[in-house]
Order: structure tokens, then sequence, then C-alpha cells
């Protein structure tokens, strides 16, 4: 199955939705050419800005030299790789287009990258296109001097309901508005995040995929919050660090004591767990005193307290886990309904009180004989329980 | 009825005075109260399984003859949670008249030392309001654990731990009826691993008789020792090696399986520490945190955090590291 992003991939102009204004003010800069020789297209991820400079490569009939990301842009390689195509006239079209994508990604790894990028642009004698997502960083203002800069916004919610329901028609598919409206809504713009979704709903079936994509959604954000917990230095800014969080104190809590032992050893994880039980311990005073001020100190303690544990702070991967306790209490609970519903009925005939007959459970397991599951009435699911349970109990003494 | 069940507790428990075994004197006294057809209120105090309920069951019983449900109530405080359920459900029973030639009702409050102080307080003030319709027979293990003002207003009666001649002539009886073949030998393991107490005797017994009916002393023993809850010992000894992971999911786990509350997993973990291959010094410290640790959980704190604290500190300990 080819991916949507692929197979509905901008090719003309009019496949863009939503920034008419960018095209105008492209095409512009392209007639004007080389009165200015680079333009920046500033805005959000998954807007169109690639989309844009294929498009407009494809519709002027212009050849489009990519660099990406991925891309290495230290001097050496982007002069290898520039200047050849500057300097050589394309064969089969008339002219060409440098698209420069990404270009914030140009890193303290890729030295001399931005220098050379705007020697470039001095010297170009064809158009470049910078994308870029955020060019207000102060090291790139000598680029913004030297190229045209337009910012552009994220998508409307509409134009992103619109490109979906066109691809819905031309997949022949039908989902409910209501799931359109979350995915679009989710996107945040980002038409590329909205294909995304839209593809998993198409595998995994609507339900599903809602009940995924808010669990997605809080699961990477806690992941992220994670690693700044555990992974780095100590600063004023840890005690907010839950700030940004869809999530109860509470269930942070459950996190953090499922993963301080993947992070923390020995000594720190002694600090660690300190820490979280004094957290713990002013949950219970919030609640019992009803004195809120408290919740200070339990954050305070889980996320300080929890960072500070440990001195040495190490940049590794670290599988996090969501919390399984609740779960596997919750598990054990249903199991144990059972068990407890026996001992109620049994205790009732035996005079003794349910407890006393939920520890001598293993006993009566064996004393229960069907008789007795008839005077006591137990229901079948009970039998099988009682069953399993006696099994269980002979094969320990065998 | 009373015939049908299979259940050796139950099928076995003594109808008449006559038939208890021990407790002669109790016997005696509480006989002769029945006779009267005028009880006061009763408090039975003794250890578990040395005839309590039996004994206010066959008080009920001679009391009001065939009508004896009727008339009987039996709650158990270590069930009913909370105060309210009781006096609810004392106050329905209560309020009608009893049937028969006796004016009164009998209430039987089973582990009444369960019930909090203030649960007692509220206790009495209903054992005084619906004194002219109501008797209460209470049972309790320590009758200290039961308010003065409720004692006052109580006939009370101290059972003993039945002596070792009592219990194996109730075993013998048994063994009889159900034709079981068991030695002294056996009779001998059955008493040790029972502590007195005549219920878990028999249950021990009839458990061992749904395996084999020649009950040998190795039966009872591996029952017995299967009966343990699985040891706490086992989630300290991962810790003190180092393995964190792998006590934090041993206590989970033995928490679950066998039903164990924070608070008794700690009391295991304190009675385990002067066991341990550790230095004396590591003992008293790490002592003195499951005590804080104790008292956090009986605080209301989150159990399973609060012990994952403890057994950090064990980790520490296992290195020789004092914290």
């Amino acid at each position: 199955m080819i991916p949507l992003i692929e197979k509905y991939k901008v090719k003309k102009l009019s496949d863009i939705k939503g920034q008419d204004l960018a095209i105008q003010e492209i095409k512009n800069f392209l007639r004007v050419f080389p009165k200015k020789r680079a333009i920046i297209l500033n805005g959000p991820v998954g807007i169109g800005k690639t989309s844009l400079a294929i498009a407009i490569a494809n519709e002027l009939n212009l050849e489009l030299f990519e660099l990406n990301a991925s891309d290495l842009r230290n001097r050496k390689k982007l002069e290898e790789i520039l200047r050849p195509s500057i300097e050589q006239r394309s064969l089969f079209k008339k002219g060409k287009i440098i698209l420069m994508d990404e270009a914030d990604g140009i890193t303290a790894n890729d030295r001399g990258g931005l220098p050379e990028l705007i020697a470039l642009i001095e010297k170009t004698s064809y158009p470049i296109i910078i994308t870029s997502n955020d060019i207000w960083n102060r090291k790139y203002s000598l680029l913004r001097k030297k190229s045209l800069l337009i910012n552009l916004k994220e998508l409307k919610q509409e134009i992103i309901i619109n490109i979906i329901n066109e691809i819905l028609k031309k997949e022949n598919k039908k989902i409910n508005t209501k799931t359109i409206e979350i995915i679009s809504k989710k996107s945040r713009g980002d038409v590329r995040a909205a294909l995304n979704d839209l593809q998993t709903l198409l595998y995994l079936g609507e339900e599903e995929f809602i009940s995924d994509i808010y669990e997605r959604e809080k699961e990477e954000d806690i992941f992220n919050v994670m690693k700044k917990l555990f992974q780095e230095p100590t600063k004023k800014e840890t005690i907010s660090i839950y700030n940004s969080l869809k999530m109860e104190l509470d269930e942070i809590l459950l996190w953090i004591e499922e993963n301080i032992p993947r992070e923390y050893q020995n000594e720190s994880l002694y600090n660690a767990y300190n820490y979280l039980s004094k957290a713990d311990l002013f949950k219970g005073r919030v609640y019992r005193q009803q004195y809120w001020r408290f919740l200070l100190y339990q954050n305070f303690f889980l996320s300080a307290g929890i960072s500070s544990s440990s001195k040495i702070k190490t940049k590794k991967f670290v599988k996090y886990q969501r919390p399984t306790r609740i779960l596997k209490i919750w598990l054990s609970n249903r199991k144990n309904a059972k068990k407890k519903s026996i001992a109620t009925k049994y205790a009732k005939i035996t005079h003794i009180s349910k407890k006393q007959a939920l520890k001598d459970f293993f006993l009566i397991s064996l004393i229960i004989d069907e008789k007795t599951k008839n005077k006591i009435r137990l229901e079948n699911d009970e039998r099988e329980y009682l069953e399993e349970f006696k099994q269980n109990t002979l094969s320990k003494i065998n | 009825m009373e015939n049908e069940v299979s259940i050796w507790t139950e099928k076995y428990r003594p109808k008449k005075f006559e038939e208890v075994v021990g407790q002669e004197d109790i016997i005696k006294k509480v006989q002769n109260l029945t006779k009267s057809l005028n009880i006061p209120h009763l408090l039975f105090a003794g250890p578990a399984g040395t005839g309590k309920s039996t004994l206010a069951l066959i008080v009920v019983k001679e009391l009001f003859g065939l009508h004896w449900k009727e008339n009987y109530l039996e709650l158990n405080a270590s069930d009913e949670r909370g105060i309210d359920v009781v006096r609810q459900k004392v106050k329905d029973f209560a309020r009608t008249k009893a049937l028969g030639n006796v004016p009164f009702k009998v209430i039987f409050l089973d582990e009444a030392d369960a019930l909090t102080k203030e649960a007692q307080q509220a206790l009495r003030r209903t054992m005084e309001n619906y004194t002219s319709t109501c008797r209460f027979v209470m049972s309790c293990n320590y009758s200290s654990k039961i308010i003065d003002p409720i004692q006052s207003r109580c006939a009370i009666f101290r059972f003993k731990l039945l002596e070792k001649k009592d219990i194996e002539k109730r075993i013998k009886y048994i063994a009889e009826k159900e034709n079981l073949q068991i030695g002294e030998e056996a009779i001998e393991t059955l008493y040790e691993n029972s502590e007195g107490d005549c219920r878990r005797v028999i249950n021990f017994l009839q458990a061992s008789a749904s395996i084999s009916s020649n009950i040998t002393p190795d039966l009872v023993d591996t029952l017995a020792s299967s009966a343990k809850p699985a040891d706490i010992k086992i989630v300290l000894e991962y810790a003190l090696s180092g393995d964190f992971q792998k006590s934090k999911e041993k206590l989970l786990d033995v928490m679950l399986k066998e039903s164990i509350a924070g608070t008794d997993a700690i009391k295991a973990i304190q009675r385990e520490i002067w066991n341990l291959q550790i230095d004396d010094e590591l003992k008293v410290r790490l002592t003195e945190k499951t005590g804080e640790i104790e008292f956090r959980i009986v605080e209301g704190s989150d159990e399973f955090v609060q012990l994952e604290a403890l057994l950090a500190g064990f980790v520490l300990a296992g290195k020789g590291i004092i914290k």
C-alpha cells in the first residue's frame, strides 16, 4: 500500500490549498529575480512549504535541485554538490530552482554550512528557495537580510477537512464527520500529520483509532517528560516540568514509580524512592486534610526531588514503560472477586467471618464437595474458579 | 436439614451442652443461665476455635427450640464495616417481638473486638435501647479490646485453649464416623499444626481426608506447609542481592496472590530483619526505617510506593551502605 502522503503528493500549484498568498509572493520573487536571490518560506511543519517549491518548479517547467535535512551541510559537502549545479546549465529544462529544505536544521555539527549558504546566495545564478520552521534565531539574521522572508501560517481547519474529504472521495471511503473533525483539529494545521492519521484510521478502524490517538498523544508527552526528568540536570525549570502535561500528578507518580529502576541504581535509586515516598505522603495529606497547598510539595518532590536524586546525568536510550501496577491489581481483584464471593457463601453457613474464610481458603477449596457447592449455591463461574484453585492446590502438594 | 451438611466443622459441631469438649466450668454456668430462660448479655473471650460460637448457638437452640432461627441474628464485626450497618440490622431485627415463650431475641456479635472504640460506644447505646427485646452474645479474642461500659453490662466467660486430650478425643470421634485410618503420630501432627484451634484441626482433617482416607503425618505436614502464605523473605533477598526490579515485582506478586495488605507485609518484613545476614547496625537502621514506613502506611499512604522505598533501603544495606 502506498502511503497516502506519497500517493497524494502535490504536483501542480492548483493542488495546493490555502497558500494563495504565498504562491503570489513566490511568483513575484521569481519574476524579479535576481533582485533578491533567495526566498525563505518560514512556517510550521506540514503546511506545504516543500510542496510549494515542487509545484512551482513543475508549473514553470524548472528543474528542482533539492537538498534536505538528511544531507550533510558542512562547507565541503555544500561546495561539492551545489557549485556544479549552480554553474552548469540544466540539459533538458530551461532553468533551475535550488531548494534548501529545513535551513534551520543546519546545526553546530554542520560547521561552516550557514556561511557557505550565504556565500552561495550572493553568487547564485538560480533562485534559491529556503524553507524553515523558525528562522528568527539570531544566528540567521544575515541569512534573513540576504533573502526575501515570507511567513506562512498553519492551515485553517476547514482546509484540512477539505483535503481529507477530497482524498476520501478518491479512495472511495467514508468516515464519520465527527472523526474528520477530530483528525483535523488534532493536526493543528499540519496536513502531513492529518494524512498520516487518516492512514492509520483507515487501517485500524474508527473506534480503535480514536482511543489510540489520545493514548499516543499522552504517552509521547510523558516519554519526553520522563527523559527530561531523569536525564537532564536539575534546574529551576525542573519544578514546572509537569505543567505542559495533560496528566494528573497521581498518574505521573505511577509513571515515575514504574521507571525509576530503569534509570537509577543504588544510592540514586534510594534517593529517588525516598522522594517518591515523600511525594506520596503529601498526596495523602492533601486528601485527608483537604489542604491543597501540600500539592506544591508533592509536585516538588516528584520533579526536583526525583531529578536531583542522581548527580550524574547520562544521555542514553531508556525504554520507559507505562505503569503496570494498577492493571495488575485490577486483574487480581477481578480474580479475587470470585474467591471472595465463594468465601462469603462458605462463611455464612459455618459461622465464621469472610476474612477467616479467605485466610483458610486453601483448606476450604479441598473441603467443599459437590454437596456443599449445591448447598451454598455456587454459580457456574464460581465452580470453575474453585476447581481451578483446587487443582492448583493439589499440584502443589504432589 | 442440618444433617445434610458435609462440612465437618458444621457436621460435628456440638449441638448440646453435653457434647462440648473442654471448658467444663463455663458450660455448666451458661447451661444454668439458659435453663432460667433469662440470660444476661454474654461476652465470650478466648482464642479461636475454642467453642465460643458453638456455645452461643447451643444457647439459642436451647432457648428457642424449633423457632431458634427466627429469634437469632448473627453478625460478624470483622465483616460488617461501620457501626451504622450493625445498628441498622440490629434495629430492624429488634423491632419485632420474639416468637415463643422467651420475651427477647438474641444477637450474636462475633469478633466484637474488631469494632473500633467509637463503634463500641455506639453499640453500647444500642444495647441499652433494646435491652427489653434483645440480648447480646458477643465473642472476642481479647476482652481488653472491649470497652469497659460494655464489659460491665455483660457476664464475661474466658475460654481456654483446648487441651491436647480434648482435641484428640474429637479427632478420634470424627475419624471413626468417617471411616478414616489415622495413627497416634498423625493425630500429634494435626494437633501441632492447629495451635489448640479445634476448627483448624477439623479443617485440616477434612482437607487431608479429601486426598486420602489414610491420614499420615506426611500428608498433614505437606498440607500445613503449603497452606502457609508465600514468603516475604524472598522479596528481601532479591533486594539485598541488588536486584531491585525483581524484588519489586515479587512484592506485588506476593501481596496480590495471597491478598496480603501492606500492613501485614510490613509486619512480616519487620520480623524478618533480625534473621538477615547483615551487620547489626544495618538491622537497627532498617528497623527504624521500617517503623517510619509502617507509620505512613497506617496513616493511609500508598502501600506499594512506601514499601518500595523501604526495599530501596534494603538494596543499599545489601551493599553495606548505611543511610
